[in-house]
């Protein structure tokens, strides 16, 4: 059974999560991965599957094409834009975030970004539009940082998501994950999302946990992994115990089965 | 006997962030009890039988007194008021604005992709495009004229949105504020919030500037400093400094509105 913890999203919730967070690492063995794969590839499919955190709460509907927007860039941009402040302490969110945006155009202008990227967007937005990007990033930046300053431990912003391909199953799995803390043994992930939790919030946060411990190179799980709504004020969590792993391994697995019906009744 | 008064601040973002040495300490304990406050209430309103839609209550549900249309809400009143926003959204972080209608509609049509209000722009006449860009230009200049300059170290964000479930979903309390300076992290308090309308400031102007602080309060649980509202169609700023008595009225506020709304589905 998992146990999700609901805190508000204050300081002082969240470091009584890290610091109750369980006190031994699990992790996950070649014959686990195995087994996952081989339930991926039971479950036909006719064309390669990406699966996250969104699916699994949206039970296997198909999302709508991927365009950029200002919000879809601002986490990417914000990200980055963290990561650079972390470098140069002496750097607001606004300027960070001005100088990643002249990064990815310069990238552009430079013949590295490939056509649909983000530096190829921004590089056809106009200057208002651009400032608009700018408004968001800052706005995603500045609660980022609302969120690491009131922690009592050192964190650092995750380098990228977490990304699993499901051998010889076409599967791959993508986990988000914004802030990484490292404790005294293993680590505590953290993810912001926009919005607020709905009912399904809790399996979405599990797939998440276990698709982070998939792509750790010695599959440790983190021993507790938090998702926060800054615009709802709340946290969630769960541990990363092996009952959280297993649930969260069987919440893909039946996002995928849904997903594949779903086609079948579509082509049918 | 001679009597110093303080100088009048230059400009808004002046008046946002006042004197640093006055702010009082961050306030932590309020938000619990606002919370009590209003779930009390409304279980007294509803019970507890979760209805089916849940009540949703916006800033603009306290800025109208009665229930009925208010000419600020036609479609013109709101276009004008998503670009003005838009303008500010764009000057909060430094961009240099040189036509206002214009830059404000390019990042509106970013951001929505497509909207009624979108439509009804594309099916304006030449000459009501005309009326809207001048108006919408008028205003923008009282606001870039008034605002100064947003220091890019104050945190400024905009378009700050907020939800908070009351009473196990009975109630939805959702808000935008439009300018958001300051960091909740940190002893004192010092998070401005900013609010921008096209049209006069009225009592309902003020019921929203209390909305704000308090729903700002029951997201992040630390009471923010001052909370303020700026009309572009006069130039006039009003500001509050937030403290409980202001944020238990914005409570009893939101019952009441309430239960107008239980009154009249």
């Amino acid at each position: 059974m998992t146990t999700f913890n609901l805190r508000r999203n204050t300081p002082n919730d969240l470091n009584e999560l890290l610091r109750s967070a369980p006190e031994s690492e699990v992790a996950l063995t070649d014959d686990h991965r195995r087994s996952l794969s081989a339930r991926f590839r039971a479950v036909h499919l006719v064309e390669q599957r990406r699966l996250d955190a969104w699916s699994v709460e949206q039970a296997g509907k198909s999302s709508s094409t991927f365009r950029w927007s200002p919000a879809s860039a601002r986490r990417l941009v914000g990200n980055a834009a963290l990561r650079r402040m972390v470098r140069e302490p002496l750097r607001s969110p606004c300027e960070a975030v001005t100088e990643e945006i002249d990064d990815q155009l310069l990238r552009c202008a430079s013949g590295y970004a490939r056509a649909g990227s983000l530096a190829s967007w921004l590089a056809s937005l106009d200057a208002s539009e651009r400032a608009l990007v700018c408004a968001e990033a800052t706005n995603w930046v500045v609660q980022l940082l609302e969120i690491a300053q009131g922690l009592d431990r050192e964190w650092s912003v995750a380098t990228s998501d977490a990304y699993y391909d499901v051998a010889r199953a076409r599967t791959s799995l993508r986990a988000r994950r914004d802030l990484v803390i490292p404790l005294d043994q293993g680590r505590v992930v953290v993810r912001v999302r926009s919005g607020g939790p709905g009912k399904s919030a809790g399996p979405g946060l599990r797939s998440d946990l276990t698709i982070d411990t998939l792509a750790h190179h010695e599959g440790v799980a983190p021993r507790r992994f938090i998702g926060v709504w800054p615009e709802a004020g709340v946290a969630l969590s769960v541990d990363g115990t092996m009952a959280d792993l297993r649930a969260g391994a069987r919440d893909l697995v039946r996002t995928a089965v849904v997903q594949e019906r779903r086609t079948h009744r579509t082509a049918a | 006997m001679a009597t110093c008064t303080d100088p009048s601040p230059r400009s808004v973002v002046e008046a946002l962030r006042g004197d640093r040495r006055r702010r009082p300490r961050a306030d932590l304990a309020s938000a619990a009890g606002l919370r009590s406050i209003l779930e009390d209430g409304i279980f007294a309103l509803v019970g507890d039988t979760v209805p089916t839609t849940p009540f949703i209550i916006r800033a603009s549900s306290l800025r109208q007194a009665s229930l009925s249309t208010d000419i600020s809400q036609s479609a013109h009143a709101r276009v004008r008021g998503i670009l003005i926003n838009h303008v500010l959204r764009l000057l909060s972080v430094g961009a240099v604005i040189t036509n206002p209608f214009d830059d404000a509609q390019r990042a509106w049509r970013l951001e929505v992709g497509s909207s009624e209000l979108l439509v009804y722009v594309d099916r304006l006449s030449s000459d009501d495009l005309a009326r809207l860009a001048t108006d919408v230009t008028a205003h923008a200049v009282t606001l870039t004229r008034t605002l100064g300059p947003v220091s890019p170290h104050w945190m400024a964000r905009s378009a700050v949105r907020a939800t908070q479930i009351l009473c196990h979903g009975s109630v939805i309390v959702r808000d935008v504020v439009d300018l958001m300076v300051g960091t909740t992290v940190g002893e004192t308090a010092n998070v401005a919030l900013f609010d921008v309308t096209t049209s006069p400031l009225g009592q309902g102007a003020e019921r929203a500037m209390r909305y704000h602080a308090l729903v700002q309060t029951l997201r992040t649980g630390v009471v923010p400093l001052r909370t303020s509202a700026f009309s572009t169609a006069t130039g006039e700023m009003w500001s509050l400094d937030v403290d409980t008595e202001l944020l238990t009225r914005s409570a009893y506020e939101v019952l009441d509105t309430l239960t107008t709304m239980a009154r009249h589905p």
